[in-house]
């Protein structure tokens, strides 16, 4: 124990190389965060809907501006990447898919039908 | 100052908010992609449903939740001094018990 050599301290952040199983697991908590900031206003458009037939269609109304739905792409990212991701997670703790190669197969499948999901939502938002 | 920790509880808690998270949100989803809501009335029906109080109340809480260990362990991980960290905390405790204040607010007189 004496004799260890200290960690290796690399945080050139362009140098590290990410594996693709990180980028997934980076990605879910950026998604959680962004889905977490985004609640305030889903309530804002639930109550917005609920307080009558003028109220509901303003609320269509904001979801037309193109402003929000920039904003909705995002939010549709985060909740495909963040849905996928997690079933992944909950898989992966129930022992389902750990063998390396497997687990690496199904964080590329995640990512990038998250980024296909959010494509089709693109396609239909403009 | 010392208190018990829970993190396998945590840990279980984050997991089941997250399945009914995700199978109350498919559900949504679904049903509006395959059912489109076509006015107010359908719309408000809609959260007027007893099932649909009871189920969107345990979305609430099942938000609080996850939200609450998401956006924590996220903290843990990347803020290490005290007061920001404890800061960060308290605002996202307070933003969370604000939106389920202000979503009961909003779905609760809806059902009556």
């Amino acid at each position: 124990m004496t004799n260890q050599t200290p960690a290796p301290v690399y945080l050139n952040l362009f140098r590290i190389r990410f594996p693709v199983g990180a980028v997934t697991s980076i990605a879910h908590r950026l998604s959680g965060a962004c889905l977490f900031l985004s609640l305030p206003f889903w309530i804002y458009l639930l109550d917005q809907s609920l307080t009558g037939p003028d109220g509901f269609a303003q609320a269509l109304g904001i979801l037309q501006s193109t402003w929000v739905r920039i904003g909705l792409l995002l939010a549709a990212w985060s909740f495909f990447h963040h849905l996928l991701a997690g079933v992944r997670f909950l898989l992966l703790d129930t022992g389902v898919g750990c063998e390396l190669r497997q687990a690496r197969r199904s964080a590329w499948l995640v990512n990038i039908a998250g980024l296909a999901m959010t494509l089709a939502c693109a396609g239909w938002l403009f | 100052m010392s208190r018990p920790t829970h993190g396998l509880r945590d840990w279980l808690l984050q997991r089941i908010s997250a399945v009914y998270l995700a199978g109350f949100l498919v559900f949504f989803m679904l049903r509006i992609a395959i059912k489109p809501v076509q006015d107010f009335h359908a719309w408000h029906a809609w959260f007027t449903h007893p099932a649909m109080t009871v189920a969107s109340t345990a979305f609430i809480l099942a938000v609080l939740l996850h939200g609450w260990f998401g956006m924590r362990d996220i903290v843990l991980d990347y803020v290490h001094r005290l007061w920001p960290r404890l800061l960060l905390l308290s605002l996202v405790g307070l933003l969370l018990t604000g939106c389920g204040l202000w979503a009961l607010h909003v779905l609760l007189p809806v059902a009556r």
